[in-house]
């Protein structure tokens, strides 16, 4: 089990970020994720592992500084 | 306690006037070397076409100084301003300082944007700004104290000459045992011995009982500040609440600060954390995105990034609320507690650091193959402590680095040092140098674009080569993100005011990563709509993050995310419930339209403010060497062949990288001729008598400058 956004999700062995927006259904073109503290860029998405018990975040938006 | 004397030269008492609706209704003008202080009105005018913070230090600094006023002359003024909405505890991020002079390196207005106490202050004090002018030998504090209605000048001996020293006995002493009270505006060694020093502008934080810096950072205002002879601002205020502004509607905006305050308390912790680790989480995100600059911007991305990354500064930042104004939940300005530098004044001795953000981090680490957090720490402690622009220093050091490896200098013009990418020693020599104007720092202080003609005079340096990686536009040096491929974001820095800074448009992820902007109509209407929103914050007192850095969840599925409009419609109504002025979100564009198009004719009038002047080193642009084109060979060629129908079979590097440029660069005229258009300037940049009198800008001086570059009525745009 994973948690995002406020809602627990099934977890499964080898999941990625790019796994977890799909099977989300998830279109908006988020640049980043966070998994727990470590943030994840869109271009490392389909390579990134979520471990189980993972708490992630869907950063909306990268703004600069 | 270091060792200091202060002798009071002057004092004046003055009735301090209510504040009204946000505004106190007067300024004040101090002259240094007359020894006056004198008080000004702010009438209904001003307001309405300046509305406040850098509006009303524009218009100050417009009449302080002539055509032909140099920065270091003593009628350049140094104009601080808070805003209408500033000092506003319960909005979050409604605490900043806006600092106006004419700068060292681009010679035309420079603003900076900074937090700390002293705006508010200032303005609870009975100014909505400081307007100073004159030049002194005698080490001058201005001191103006709110509370018992005080100003005096005060010369200053023996004082320490850091900003962190300096900055403790001033708050100790005027405070009266009550440091929260004070706020110090201060530079340091650096600014005095080079041409980019910034202001720390301090506030007291009270759980770890110490001062705390922000800095107005660019373009040299502190060494404006220093050449006057002046080493510090104190200012003293006492209590603040929400009704210290005397708002409009008190009600509406309480209800609307909680509302916002509330919204990022609850997700921040879910987006960027920048309670927890300020800006740092954009180093890996960049170099992940090949958009963080390493080896003076050739590249954007490097294998040890993850060592300067957020994961790495979590656990030195030293928890705590870090709000640069009470009651901001951004709360984003971290430090490092008990840092023990390995060289200079301080080295051995435990010391507080104030930061490092994103900018510093990436322009004196990655910038400079600097990969080790500790060197930033220390690079970042001793530029506040002497008064130096982390941006510029970087920027700047990254320039010889480069310069040096490619052998256009050598170490008999370095005194001796091998100043080469990834050297942390010779980047820290080169800060302390800066700080006391001798050997090679004194030269790297004087910022790139002298730079360039001294190592061209001196060294026999090629000067082309220097033109195309020397990152400054305008005298200023670039901030921290790559441009090459991101058009939008090229405007963004080349089209910005002051110069390439990305206060005025951060456009690279909507632009490149988003792609949605392909049109140069599309990018020209972006590069209206964000420089004037922006501004706008700087008008007002605020800070811009709480507005596009925390976003509410249901903004994606607004029409335009990037303009997170449920904030903009916030902040209408915000400067409602203060002002008493009915606004609307395009109100507010509307209020930033006028002062930036004021700021362009004040650089016009100042000898620049022409599409000369909005040019950018090719490095910006794309690839100048044959290392940075074969480094993303793959994504270079397919852009030839698909955007510019050439096929790069048989082509030696040499020649490709000649050709991608002559389509770059003429793209970014194209780029030029659109965002002109879509500003109602013409083509050669400047804006025309319909857009001033359409922006309620019409007045006689800006006309008469207008006039006298050549700008008629049936100027078409």
């Amino acid at each position: 089990m994973i948690r995002v956004a406020d809602e627990n999700l099934p977890w499964y062995e080898g999941m990625t970020v790019a796994d977890l927006l799909r099977d989300m259904g998830e279109t908006h073109p988020y640049p980043v994720v966070r998994i727990n503290t470590q943030y994840v860029s869109r271009p490392n998405f389909t390579r990134t592992v979520i471990p189980d018990e993972a708490v992630v975040y869907l950063i909306p938006m990268i703004a600069g500084g | 306690m270091a060792r200091f004397a202060l002798e009071s030269i002057k004092s004046f008492s003055y009735d301090r006037p209510e504040i009204q609706k946000g505004y106190a209704g007067q300024t004040l003008h101090v002259d240094i070397a007359n020894q006056t202080f004198d008080t000004r009105p702010v009438d209904d005018q001003m307001k309405k076409i300046f509305i406040g913070g850098k509006g009303f230090d524009l218009w100050l600094l417009w009449q302080a100084v002539s055509p032909q006023t140099q920065w270091n002359d003593p009628e350049n003024a140094i104009c601080i301003a808070s805003g209408p909405l500033g000092g506003t505890p319960v909005y979050p991020g409604s605490g900043k300082s806006i600092v106006t002079t004419l700068s060292p390196t681009t010679g035309s207005p420079m603003d900076s944007n900074v937090g700390g106490y002293f705006g508010p202050y200032l303005k609870f004090a009975g100014f909505d700004a400081l307007e100073i002018q004159g030049q002194t030998d005698r080490n001058l504090i201005v001191y103006i104290d709110g509370i018992s209605q005080q100003l005096e000048l005060l010369q200053l001996d023996d004082g320490p000459r850091d900003a962190y020293a300096l900055t403790t006995v001033l708050t100790d002493h005027f405070g009266q045992g009550q440091p929260r009270s004070i706020s110090v505006v201060s530079a340091g060694p650096g600014a005095e011995h080079t041409l980019i020093g910034c202001l720390n502008f301090s506030w007291y934080d009270t759980k770890r009982k110490r001062t705390r810096f922000k800095q107005a950072g660019r373009g040299g205002i502190g060494t404006v500040f220093a050449q006057k002879g002046l080493r510090a601002l104190v200012v003293r205020w006492g209590k603040v609440t929400v009704d210290t502004n005397h708002p409009a509607d008190p009600e509406t905006l309480k209800k609307g600060g909680k509302r916002y305050s509330r919204e990022i308390a609850q997700l921040d912790p879910q987006q960027n954390e920048m309670a927890r680790i300020g800006t740092t989480h954009l180093v890996s995100i960049m170099s992940d995105h090949d958009l963080l600059p390493t080896h003076n911007f050739q590249f954007g991305t490097h294998r040890e990034a993850a060592n300067l990354s957020q994961s790495v500064y979590r656990p030195i930042f030293d928890p705590g609320f870090d709000g640069c104004w009470m009651g901001c939940t951004v709360a984003c300005s971290h430090g490092v507690r008990d840092f023990v530098p390995l060289t200079g004044p301080y080295k051995g001795r435990k010391v507080f650091v104030d930061g490092p953000e994103y900018e510093t981090i990436a322009g004196c680490g990655s910038n400079l193959g600097i990969f080790d957090p500790h060197t930033v720490i220390e690079m970042n402690f001793y530029c506040d402590a002497y008064g130096l622009d982390t941006i510029s220093v970087g920027t700047g050091i990254a320039f010889v680095m480069e310069c040096f490896e490619r052998g256009l200098i050598n170490s008999t013009h370095t005194g001796g040092m091998e100043i080469t990418f990834g050297n942390r020693l010779a980047a820290l020599a080169l800060v302390h140098q800066m700080a006391r104007g001798e050997k090679f720092g004194a030269i790297v202080g004087q910022g790139i674009r002298r730079m360039k003609v001294h190592l061209a005079e001196n060294c026999g340096a090629d000067p082309d080569l220097m033109q195309d990686i020397g990152m400054e536009a305008k005298g200023l040096e670039f901030s921290e993100y790559m441009t090459k491929e991101s058009l939008a974001q090229q405007g963004g820095y080349g089209l910005a005011l002051k110069g390439p800074q990305h206060d005025e448009a951060w456009l690279i992820f909507l632009d490149m990563v988003h792609n949605l902007m392909p049109t140069f109509d599309q990018k020209a209407e972006a590069l209206h709509w964000f420089p004037m929103f922006r501004t706008w914050f700087g008008l007002c007192g605020l800070c811009k993050l709480p507005w596009n850095d925390i976003v509410p969840p249901d903004n994606k599925e607004t029409a335009e995310p990037a303009k997170v409009i449920k904030h903009v419609q916030w902040y209408a109504e915000y400067f409602t419930a203060v002002t008493g002025r009915s606004a609307a979100p395009d109100d507010l564009i509307a209020m930033s339209e006028a002062v930036y198009n004021f700021q362009r004719i004040f650089n016009l009038r100042m000898g620049f403010g022409r599409r000369e002047h909005d040019c950018i080193p090719y490095r910006a642009i794309g690839p100048v060497t044959i290392e940075e084109y074969e480094s993303r060979q793959e994504r270079y060629d397919s852009q030839l062949q698909e955007q510019y129908q050439v096929d790069p079979d048989g082509k030696t590097t040499l020649e490709k990288v000649a050709l991608l440029r002559r389509f770059r660069e003429d793209r970014y005229e194209q780029l030029k001729d659109a965002v002109y258009k879509r500003r109602g300037w013409t083509p050669d940049g400047i804006p025309t008598l319909a857009t001033v009198r359409r922006l309620g800008i019409d007045l006689a001086p800006v006309i008469a400058v207008l006039e006298a570059n050549g700008i008629q009525d049936d100027q078409s745009r």
